[in-house]
């Protein structure tokens, strides 16, 4: 039990932290700003190509993967690192699919498709939800047929997001429609969104970002593109979602807004005479906030130490994924009563974290449904961490 | 980062929870009930000393294991989850390690080795009154009287004060604190049981013009950071204990449920039901990191004052919710004397209001925030 960095892991969070000042050019932030925290930009791009350039992207991956070898906690230093700074990182790309195509993957993903996502040019979005699949997934109705060497895939999806920018779509889809249980009948693909038969259309949300539904017509693609094994899609959705549900939880940028909003709180006036931090509610809401964000740290510092050990709990995984979401949201709450009416504002009336908390309040109610409904979660939680029986659904 | 236990580590947790699942029965429990007899098993407690137990952190050469307050954390999780009826927080954190760690080399020949042997039991009386999470004496005072001190004053809810043979308590003296071991049985010194909720046998401590040799003094002055350092230490105790409390209520609760049927099904299978309960699974994990994290620090004798504060924040939280959780999922059974869940609600109460409840560290560690400390690296 050492539930603290080695000298080498504040040297590597230390070199990143720099890296990442440099890299994030005023310019670079302005367009990830107009991109609304999704990324998606020419410099994005190219910053995204420049990381994986120096190695980055696959710092905690083994050697054999074309990664540097370390573990998935110095992974995991990178990533809060990046996104500390602010870049929108393709954590689903990266951290979630990423790793189980490089252990699933046939011979031409490893060659074609690994490579490039740690390249830093390759992105892929995630098609699993329809309009009449969502938390009930394994309903989903896109199929895809066998003809010949080929499949044929025809379906919608829905929720797809990022897919406007992304070069691949990780596609569940159903190639048995007879099996007994309806989640043993479906399949993975990775399909190319540059094909005729992809489109989409954007879905305009309550924060501003733009979501897609997506649309699948007669593509045709060859077996290369299946991923696992046949009529075994649902082991690989439930593993990337185990990763995608660690990732979504990153105590980064919310340990660095709190200390912006802590700095801030400690220099501004407060009307009246003092500073705004020497009122006692404030201290209040900042404590609780430093609360829990330390547990957030310290289930995601876990989480990386338990796949390092090679022993990551699913019901762990959820309960990271419904602290860490309801978390978020009471602290954009609780930060936001801090900084104010200027929270209410786009601008932050000149208080940077009052401008982030004014997005951050209309972007965060994703996050308990995205990824897997927090429901499903403690249903898990009570299941795999409490031994409690479920009822039949 | 390492969140795994040693072989070591791990042959303690075993141990301990082996002789407490053996030992710690309902029956024996309820021997102490509404004070009965005062909550102290002493065949329990020669059984944990033969193991070599309660000496855990004490080192080799007075007779104790040479290991470390993370081992000592652990042994206190499993006597949280069984509730046993041993001063182990009071004698092993209270007494123990301040006495290892700032006795004179003649109070260590005096008392450590008997103390860890169980033969002299050690408390330390650190609650006057009031609701804060700081222990600095207030009511105690003492004046310097030649090679004496004289202390006058009281304190409040002394745990195991009656069995204790001595009692580690500050007094104010001029403006200085100093710290003494109390023989409870000297002149001026009068002890009157207090009823605890938890049952753990306390005692109120009115001290009139009590004489405390020099050889029994602690610190003369400069007592405010030894006490600071004994706080966190016995609040990290506290947490580890109320984990092990708050980990075994919430599984009862989940058996309960899994077998209780109503409406021809098992309780467990109503999501209202088991989404209670997850909460009740993140909410123990969040205590656990950061009582384990606190109580890393601490036993490398590292910084950890925010650290302590937020486990504690959690352990009062997480106590609250885990007792009133558990005792609902359950219906009446949760309140039901001939079952055991009702002594661990006690057991949850007590650790989150000892030594300041959430609000007065939430307050502290504000305070901190507002005083330019407690950002993140």
């Amino acid at each position: 039990m050492k539930i603290q960095f080695t000298p080498e892991q504040i040297a590597l969070r230390d070199e990143l932290r720099a890296y990442f000042r440099e890299l994030m050019t005023p310019e670079l932030q302005a367009e990830c700003e107009r991109d609304m925290g999704e990324g998606g930009g020419p410099l994005w791009r190219e910053a995204l190509r420049r990381m994986g350039r120096d190695g980055w992207i696959g710092l905690g991956w083994p050697e054999s993967l074309g990664g540097r070898g370390l573990t998935p906690l110095e992974q995991f230093i990178f990533v809060e690192e990046v996104m500390r700074a602010g870049y929108p990182f393709p954590f689903l790309t990266t951290e979630s699919v990423g790793p189980i195509l490089a252990e699933h993957g046939n011979s031409w993903i490893q060659r074609e498709i690994v490579p490039k996502i740690l390249a830093g040019e390759l992105l892929i979005a995630i098609g699993y939800s329809e309009p009449g699949a969502g938390t009930d997934l394994a309903s989903l109705r896109t199929r895809a047929e066998r003809d010949g060497d080929e499949w044929v895939i025809d379906g919608q999806k829905m929720w797809t997001s990022l897919a406007h920018f992304c070069d691949y779509t990780w596609l569940a889809v159903r190639t048995d429609p007879q099996a007994p249980k309806k989640h043993k009948g479906i399949s993975m693909f990775l399909v190319p969104n540059s094909d005729p038969g992809w489109s989409a259309s954007p879905v305009h949300t309550l924060g501003g970002v733009r979501t897609n539904a997506t649309y699948y017509d007669n593509i045709r693609v060859s077996d290369d593109h299946r991923v696992g094994e046949l009529h075994g899609g649902w082991k690989l959705i439930t593993s990337q979602l185990n990763r995608e549900r660690l990732s979504l939880i990153n105590f980064g940028p919310s340990a660095e807004l709190f200390n912006a909003t802590v700095r801030w709180a400690r220099e501004a006036e407060r009307p009246g005479g003092g500073k705004v931090i020497d009122t006692s509610w404030v201290q209040l809401n900042l404590a609780r906030c430093r609360a829990a964000i330390e547990c957030m740290k310290l289930i995601v510092y876990k989480q990386s130490w338990a796949m390092t050990e090679g022993n990551l709990d699913m019901a762990d995984a959820s309960a990271a994924k419904v602290f860490g979401s309801e978390a978020f949201i009471e602290l954009y709450r609780a930060l936001g009563e801090v900084v104010g009416h200027a929270g209410l504002l786009r601008d932050g009336d000149g208080c940077d974290s009052a401008r982030r908390l004014e997005r951050l309040y209309r972007t965060a109610s994703i996050i308990t449904f995205g990824g897997g409904t927090n429901e499903i979660q403690r249903d898990i939680i009570s299941a795999a961490g409490l031994w409690m029986p479920r009822a039949s659904r | 980062m390492d969140f795994g236990f040693s072989d070591e580590q791990r042959d303690i947790r075993e141990l301990a929870r082996q002789i407490f699942s053996e030992q710690v029965t309902a029956d024996r429990l309820r021997a102490y009930d509404e004070y009965a007899e005062p909550r102290f098993d002493r065949d329990l407690w020669q059984i944990l000393v033969d193991a070599g137990l309660p000496a855990l952190a004490v080192e080799e050469r007075y007779g104790g294991g040479g290991f470390g307050l993370m081992e000592l954390g652990l042994l206190l999780e499993e006597a949280g989850r069984s509730i046993a009826p041993l001063p182990l927080v009071s004698h092993c954190v209270g007494g123990l390690l301040p006495l290892q760690r700032f006795g004179s080399d003649a109070q260590k020949e005096r008392w450590l080795a008997p103390a860890a042997r169980g033969d002299v039991l050690l408390t330390a009386a650190l609650v006057e009154g009031g609701s804060g999470a700081h222990c600095l004496p207030e009511l105690t005072t003492a004046t310097r009287e030649g090679e004496e001190l004289v202390l006058t004053g009281r304190k409040l809810a002394v745990p195991y004060a009656s069995q204790a043979d001595r009692i580690l308590l500050a007094a104010r003296c001029d403006n200085e604190v100093a710290l003494c071991w109390l023989d409870p049985s000297s002149s001026g010194v009068r002890l009157e049981p207090c009823q605890a909720t938890s049952f753990e046998p306390q005692a109120r401590l009115e001290l009139e013009s009590v004489r405390i040799p020099a050889a029994d003094v602690l610190a003369w002055q400069g007592g405010a950071s030894l006490l600071e350092w004994l706080v966190q230490r016995m609040t990290v105790a506290l947490c580890c204990h109320q984990l092990g409390v708050a980990d075994a209520a919430m599984r009862m609760a989940a058996s309960y449920t899994a077998e209780r049927q109503q409406f021809g099904v098992p309780v467990a299978t109503f999501q209202a039901v088991g989404h209670r309960m997850a909460n009740c699974y993140i909410d123990v994990e969040c205590l656990r990191l950061a009582g384990y994290q606190a109580c890393s620090l601490l036993a490398e004798e590292q910084p950890a004052t925010l650290e302590t504060r937020i486990a504690k924040v959690w352990a009062g939280d997480v106590g609250h919710r885990v007792s009133y959780a558990t005792q609902h999922v359950h219906g009446g059974m949760g309140i039901d004397r001939d079952y055991p869940l009702w002594r661990y609600c006690l057991w949850l109460r007590h650790n989150e209001m000892t030594l300041g409840g959430s609000s007065a560290q939430l307050a502290a560690i504000g305070a901190g925030l507002a005083a330019g400390e407690g950002l993140f690296a």
